[in-house]
């Protein structure tokens, strides 16, 4: 079992039956009918410049989405990362507004390189706290998450009031300027969010490709015993994955509140359904052991340019949900097919 | 008979052609806030006829309250070149981004239904009177109740200005009359079930009031569910806000003493208005940003000369 899992990843062979091509590119070739289909419904869809501006869209699901791979590929599931993402931009929101220290009478103006560096922080922290409560207290990942979900949420409701952090500009004299230049600038035209996005999914994909911690994250969400038995450190792998994950939602919070430089405490609420559907639509097991960064990165951009076209062709919202609904649907359904053929 | 199909058939075939004549004035983009609520259902469907009534065509965007939705929004009508932007916004702060973004491309935006608290950004914002229409209320409230008695108030979302804005409003009004005595106040965050939850709670509390006074319709309705069932619905004067289809239904009825009607219909139409005016002539048609619409009160004396052709559009 542990050996039929560990050799997926490496799937990239010579199988030239075009049955299987189609169905494991299922999500390349979505994306390719999603795009031909809006450009020939809008003039305006198929320009570099509003490809450029649906990806930054999609960047924050995506970041959402790797994070989520990689709980998935471990079996379980992380339903706080929409939470995160709302805490972690609220709390970048706070240490851009300063922190008053009533006892030495000052008020500290963090940099913008510590206030990212605190927040990412954050993330890892609530990471932390959800991986140790599976591994090691054996709460089953759905809740402890689901419980983390209201607690992040409670606690940046608490921070804020139920109001929106705004102007997080800085200001030349506190030297606290530059956090808009996470979603406002670009780099050679591409927006920063969507270069975020890039570097974090490579460094991902190679991690799980390249090194041992990718080989025991397969082995232990394939079969966790028999990876236990194998000598994987099952409990430090899973503690990993949960912090990887808010570590990714805490980045994605940083982007977002940089693109609409505010943060409000309900930004990011359910998101992680977002997520998990980029990660299913790409081809992973919600049963763990199966699934790669391209697929789901192929899955975030099916749900995003297919949402960013229905918009600019004016379809009614209604449809929008039901037609996200049903790739969502369909998408597993061809998992079913997938992994039925290939017998378990 | 042949003459007459033959009409009938050109016309049918003319009509695509006539409604990409319409479509040539260009895009209005609407964006509102969740329409699986009637109120911007009404708000998204009244902008959208008016937008193409007067030949522009229209897309209607739903952020359902979240800033990142919203902003994706105004990309895409950027994306789409539209010659305006009606935007209902999902934060009166967070939505500053996404205004300063439509700005910056050129795009005129026309805010309607909720502010956004930075001026001189959008070219006006349109929004119910608050303060008027729960002055309206209370007062029709007092006329059902007569000067004595006894009563609750059901609080919207305190994170929204208008639930302040309303409680201040009735309170303004029933606070000259000291037989009024108000028993309890509770928050019920604008939803029907909390409505219903809270006046049950009420009532274990305080059996004997007079009335309730409700800051929207939808908790007036789940008080009225809480009152029927414990049997004690006979006599109160309840009072809603804001003339949702089930109030209105609710009043006349005779279980709702009356409901506010908030113009969302009437400020979607003219936003829409002002925006053609604008893209036309480069000028604004109302000088002044913020603009207040008058709520309008609706009892059952009103339902039995007026009708409402749709949800919150009343015909007068």
């Amino acid at each position: 079992m542990a050996d039929i899992t560990t050799s997926k990843p490496a799937t990239g062979d010579m199988n030239l039956n075009i049955g299987k091509i189609l169905l494991e590119g299922r999500a390349f070739f979505a994306l390719v009918v999603i795009i031909v289909v809006f450009s020939f419904l809008s003039p305006v869809y198929f320009s570099a410049n509003n490809f450029l501006i649906m990806s930054s869209h999609v960047a924050i699901f995506g970041l959402l989405a790797i994070g989520m791979l990689l709980v998935i590929l471990n079996g379980g599931i992380d339903l706080s990362v929409g939470s995160t993402l709302g805490l972690s931009g609220v709390v970048a929101g706070f240490l851009m507004q300063g922190i008053e220290l009533p006892s030495a009478g000052v008020i500290l103006y963090p940099p913008v390189w510590a206030v990212v560096v605190l927040t990412v922080l954050l993330g890892a922290f609530v990471g932390a706290v959800n991986g140790v409560l599976i591994a090691f207290f054996r709460v089953p990942a759905f809740v402890a998450t689901l419980g983390m979900l209201y607690v992040a949420r409670g606690v940046a409701l608490l921070m804020t009031n139920g109001l929106t952090y705004n102007n997080l500009g800085g200001a030349e004299a506190l030297g606290n300027t530059g956090f808009d230049w996470l979603g406002f600038n670009r780099i050679a035209g591409v927006p920063i969010g969507v270069i975020i996005l890039a570097l974090v999914a490579l460094a991902i994909g190679l991690v799980l490709i390249r090194t041992a911690f990718g080989r025991w994250l397969y082995a232990s969400g394939g079969n966790e015993r028999a990876a236990e038995l194998s000598g994987v450190p099952t409990r430090g792998v899973k503690i990993s994955v949960y912090v990887l994950s808010g570590v990714c939602a805490a980045i994605a919070g940083l982007v977002l509140s940089s693109q609409l430089t505010s943060a409000g405490p309900t930004a990011g609420t359910t998101y992680e359904l977002t997520a998990i559907a980029a990660v299913v639509i790409g081809g992973a097991a919600l049963t763990g052991g199966r699934g790669n960064v391209r697929g789901t990165m192929l899955g975030a951009f099916v749900i995003g340019f297919l949402s960013d076209g229905l918009v600019i062709i004016g379809v009614s919202a209604y449809w929008q949900t039901v037609f996200t609904g049903a790739v969502i649907v369909l998408a597993v359904l061809l998992n079913s097919l997938q992994y039925g053929r290939a017998g378990r | 008979m042949n003459l007459f199909k033959r009409t009938i058939l050109a016309s049918v075939l003319a009509l695509p052609f006539m409604a990409q004549a319409a479509m040539a004035d260009g895009l209005i983009s609407i964006i509102v806030n969740d329409p699986s609520n009637p109120y911007w259902l009404a708000e998204g469907n009244v902008a959208k006829a008016t937008a193409e009534k007067l030949g522009y065509s229209a897309n209607v965007g739903a952020h359902k309250g979240d800033t990142n939705t919203e902003s994706n929004l105004v990309d895409t009508a950027i994306t789409n070149q539209a010659k305006a932007i009606i935007l209902d916004p999902a934060n009166a702060d967070g939505s500053i981004g996404a205004v300063k973004k439509a700005v910056d491309a050129g795009i005129p935006v026309f805010i309607i239904n909720a502010e956004i608290n930075q001026t001189g950004l959008a070219k006006a914002q349109l929004v119910s009177n608050n303060a008027q229409g729960a002055a309206l209320g209370a007062m029709a409230w007092v006329d059902a109740m007569g000067d004595k008695g006894s009563y609750v108030e059901l609080f919207g979302a305190p994170s929204d200005n208008n639930a302040q804005t309303r409680s201040n409003g009735f309170e303004t009004v029933l606070s000259q009359y000291p037989g009024l005595e108000k028993k309890a106040q509770e928050v019920a965050n604008w939803d029907r079930t909390q409505g219903y939850n809270k006046m049950q709670s009420m009532l274990q509390a305080n059996p004997d009031i007079n009335g309730v006074i409700s800051g929207n319709d939808e908790m007036a309705l789940g008080a009225i569910a809480a009152l029927k069932e414990a049997g004690k619905l006979d006599g109160k004067v309840i009072g809603g806000f804001d003339g949702s289809p089930d109030a209105v239904a609710a009043v006349k009825a005779g279980e709702l003493t009356y409901t506010v009607l908030q113009p969302v219909a009437i400020f979607a139409k003219d936003a829409v208005q002002q925006a053609d005016y604008f893209i036309n002539t480069g000028k604004l048609k109302v000088t002044e940003e913020k603009q207040l619409f008058d709520c309008i009160l609706i009892d059952s004396s009103i339902l039995d000369v007026y009708s409402f052709v749709g949800p919150f559009q009343l015909d007068r």
